[in-house]
């Protein structure tokens, strides 16, 4: 089985002394969308004024995940802004006062250890705390379960090239992310935590090894440094050698992002709901590449001005999230969510020639979720075919399409594939 | 005002390239190109055995290879096709059609005319890769779909032209290639009777033996093999796992025989299993690409090429082997995409291939023990005729390739002549040019001391065989 392929890591570029800050946007967008569910209701309506933090819409159905105002202002109406996936979302417009006004109703605990188990889940559900790395799913979830949890994986990988926020942030918050981890196992009762991070990642290491002395339950270990080593599935297999058939928790197993433990240590700390993040803007075609701490509805146009703009405005590519998984949108208006982790802005540079696949089986020895990519390919046209190959497995990481030396495009055949075999 | 190119992801790419995989492929290929020019061409010239012509005749052949190639799709996409220039151009630019031709000179015959090339490199290109639609949709290896064509319309005619011996070769050894010679020798045969009249198993390792073109080295093809592997230029389960098949399966037929290591060596090194293990077997295109099924397809064609060897009359077993197996590429790819998700998926196909190499290696070894070498069975006597003193005999003696039939006339206890009347060895218009049955006649009184004809070793010793059995019934013995 394949644990990934080792590829470029372009990391240094965005890597700087300091996380830059953007946290005074005159208007925010606050985006009406939770895991790609619109299914939303709106608390506000035009003309209210608004704390920051506070709650100004509720996802409907399973999980009732709050979604807060990142400034204190007033509403001003609700219209659609460009999301990372390049679709258009409903958004909550607020105008900053720039008062950062907050509610405070309950005092939060000194010690954050102090939590019982049901306060912990009900804080950081509504703290509105989804996974930052990417996949945005609400995390009290994971840890709303009556299975035992035996060990808690930091997923501190960041396997996707170009993106640092999860480096810069670890480096930055070292101490207050291992107390967190402390008192995230301590109050579930967890007998284990186990910090993944990328072989090769010394600084990491370094600075982890200096506090870890006092914390004995927590382990730090590293991987290979593979893409997508940071996937959740990969990364339980590499770290505790076991797999699972649905979730994690059948082994007992919780994986959160380390940005995702920033934000919990916040919410138990402060009291502070989910309202901003670190992201990455990054790329060739950005002439300062660094990590920004950005509120959550921020138009990253702004943010990147803000940092010293582009280097060119035409024939570049402006990509949400990291350049394997990412997306290539159109405009630049898009709005800070929880699960963007980046932007990166590279040149356009598709001259790679397009040649007939030649059967050569990389992308059937790079993929991690152990499909034959060629083969799906070939068989778009027969789905009797096509269910036995598996394309649901699929998590398009990229990999078929970054392998194939005929540079064809073998990810969006595996996505056809899937969509026509549910 | 700004502007955003939408285009799919991932935004990196890998660096290699199908180009690239190509380049190395040439790469790789370009020692064994420079060996077979001095082989079969600077070492005769140097000893005068051959022109100046003579001398670039081999590199002249493997160049034109690629050219015939390059030249027939050239042809067919420009006037049968008619494409207009840029996607002439855009072609040729991926299709990479000189490599069935390259393939093609490097597995024929030295002694093979250039019209024969062109004639199989025009059937490589059209029936091998045109008429499947093109590079990576050919279900069978182009090359050999050329070389096929060419064995079975002009086999014999490149065979009585001088087959695999270069003009060294004819003169200095007596047998054919060192598996045609198999079907020699007595039973199993010795180290004595199959290595030493090609000078041992180092001359084996380094390629100075007959054989085809580009595909007697060994030492060539595995340090191919070693470079295309570590640039992950080819799938290397399948050489490994097809040379470790032939090699574990000889080794049991062997060691049944009481015969040592060098009998598998011997049989992995001849009939050029190695160039085919890492070229054509390896070809991207029609091989599989699951590595389950890859391991399964190099099984298989080590089986099946034990299996042409042994039991059929047909001494190397290489290419049809590979031209067989071509056609379950996608079955194998079935399986072994499934038991990615779910092992127990393979374990009837790896079963199957296990029981194959224990059975048929211990029933081919066990068959060599059976026979008694000593009686020739492939002998009939049809009819015996007496008149005037003279005796005629109607034999038949097995040949290379079905039986030949002949009257023998004998007068006053000595053999008078000799005439064949039924031989479709396509050997034996070689073995009349060099006057053998006179030679036979001539030299009746020390029968076993008559040399067999060079290149035409089998066909020669099967006449020979035919007229020692005929004595011997004469003679009552």
């Amino acid at each position: 089985m394949s644990r990934g392929v080792k590829i470029p890591k372009h990391k240094k570029e965005s890597i700087t002394n300091k996380i830059a800050t953007y946290l005074k946007p005159k208007v925010v967008y606050i985006p009406l969308i939770c895991q790609n569910d619109t299914n939303i209701t709106v608390l506000v309506k035009s003309g209210d004024y608004v704390c920051k933090g506070e709650v100004i819409a509720r996802k409907r159905g399973n999980f009732k995940v709050p979604i807060h105002s990142s400034v204190s202002g007033t509403v001003k109406s609700i219209i659609e802004k460009p999301y990372l996936s390049g679709d258009m979302v409903k958004c909550v417009v607020i105008e900053n006062d720039f008062k950062e006004t907050v509610l405070t109703e309950t005092e939060p605990k000194r010690h954050i250890n102090d939590y019982t188990k049901k306060e912990f889940i009900e804080k950081i559900k509504n703290a509105g705390i989804v996974g930052l790395g990417g996949g945005g799913f609400p995390t009290y979830v994971k840890y709303d379960t009556d299975e035992k949890i035996n060990t808690l994986i930091i997923n501190a990988v960041e396997c996707e090239p170009f993106l640092t926020a999860d480096y810069m942030l670890g480096l930055d918050k070292c101490e207050e992310i291992l107390e967190a981890i402390d008192a995230i196992i301590d109050i579930n009762d967890i007998p284990e935590a186990i910090i993944a991070i990328k072989r090769g990642n010394t600084k990491t290491k370094e600075i982890i090894n200096t506090f870890i002395g006092t914390y004995l339950k927590i382990k730090l270990v590293e991987v290979p440094e593979l893409y997508p080593m940071g996937w959740e599935r990969l990364l339980i297999s590499q770290v505790k050698g076991v797999s699972y058939n649905k979730l994690p928790i059948e082994k007992g197993i919780i994986v959160n992002n380390v940005s995702t433990i920033y934000a919990i240590y916040e919410a138990l700390k402060f009291d502070k709901p989910l309202i901003d993040r670190v992201i990455t803007i990054t790329g060739e075609m950005i002439k300062e590449p660094q990590n920004v701490l950005v509120k959550v509805g921020t138009s990253i146009n702004e943010v990147i001005e803000s940092i010293g703009g582009y280097k060119r405005f035409k024939d570049i590519r402006f990509i949400t999230g990291g350049p394997m998984m990412g997306d290539a949108i159109d405009t630049d208006e898009v709005v800070v969510s929880p699960n963007l982790t980046g932007i990166l802005v590279l040149r356009n540079n598709d001259k790679d020639e397009l040649l007939e696949c030649l059967r050569c089986g990389k992308c059937v020895n790079a993929c991690p979720a152990k499909l034959s990519p060629v083969l799906i390919m070939n068989s778009l046209s027969t789905p009797e075919k096509l269910k036995g190959l598996r394309p649901e497995k699929c998590v398009e990481c990229g990999l078929c399409s970054y392998v194939c030396p005929s540079k064809i495009l073998v990810r969006n055949y595996v996505i056809k594939a899937k969509e026509k075999n549910k | 005002m700004k502007e955003f190119q939408v285009t799919s992801g991932p935004f990196i790419r890998d660096k290699n390239s199908t180009k690239k995989i190509m380049f190395h492929l040439l790469i790789a290929l370009t020692p064994i190109i420079l060996f077979s020019f001095y082989k079969n061409g600077i070492i005769p010239f140097i000893n005068d055995k051959v022109t100046i012509l003579g001398m670039f005749y081999p590199l002249i052949f493997i160049i034109l290879g690629p050219i015939f190639t390059f030249l027939t799709e050239l042809i067919y996409v420009k006037f049968f096709l008619k494409k207009d220039h840029t996607e002439v151009k855009r072609h040729i630019n991926s299709s990479f059609s000189i490599f069935p031709g390259l393939f093609l000179a490097l597995v024929l015959p030295i002694n093979t005319p250039i019209s024969i090339l062109f004639f199989g490199s025009v059937i490589a290109t059209m029936i091998g890769k045109m008429l499947f639609g093109g590079f990576g949709h050919n279900v069978f290896n182009p090359a050999l779909i050329g070389y096929l064509f060419v064995t079975v319309i002009y086999g014999s005619m490149i065979a009585s032209n001088g087959g695999y011996l270069n003009a060294m070769e004819m003169d200095a050894i007596t047998t054919a290639t060192p598996l045609s010679n198999v079907a020699l020798v007595e039973g199993i045969g010795t180290y004595e009777t199959l290595v030493e009249p090609y000078g041992g198993l180092l001359n084996f390792f380094i390629g100075t033996i007959p054989g085809a073109l580009g595909e007697v080295s060994a030492l060539l093809c595995l340090l191919a093999f070693i470079y295309l592997s570590i640039l992950k230029v080819i799938k290397w389960k399948i050489p490994v796992v097809y040379v470790g098949t032939v090699f574990a399966m000889t080794c049991i037929i062997g060691s049944y025989n009481g015969l040592g290591v060098w009998y598998p060596l011997f049989q992995v090194m001849s009939g050029g299993l190695l160039f085919g293990a890492v070229f054509m077997a390896t070809d991207p295109v029609t091989s599989p690409t699951t590595p389950i099924a890859q391991i399964l397809y190099g099984l298989f064609l080590g089986i099946l090429t034990v299996l042409i060897r042994y039991l059929t009359p047909y001494p190397e077993g290489v290419m049809t082997s590979i031209l067989l197996m071509n056609m379950f590429v996608f079955i194998l790819d079935k399986i072994g995409s499934r038991s990615r998700f779910n092992f127990n998926r393979s374990v009837f196909s790896f079963l199957f291939a296990w029981v194959l190499i224990i059975g048929l290696s211990l029933q081919i070894g066990y068959g060599f023990k059976k026979e008694d070498p000593k009686v020739d069975t492939n002998f009939n006597v049809n009819n015996i005729e007496t008149k005037d003193g003279k005796t005629v005999y109607t034999v038949t003696q097995k040949g290379f390739s079905g039986n030949i039939k002949a009257e023998i006339t004998i007068e006053d206890d000595l053999i008078i002549n000799i005439n064949v009347l039924e031989i479709s060895d396509d050997y034996y218009p070689k073995v009349t040019k060099e006057n053998f049955d006179k030679q036979l006649i001539e030299g009746q009184e020390n029968i076993t001391e008559v040399e067999t004809v060079s290149g035409a070793t089998v066909t020669s010793t099967a006449i020979k065989n035919m007229i020692i059995n005929t004595l011997k019934d004469y003679r009552g013995e």
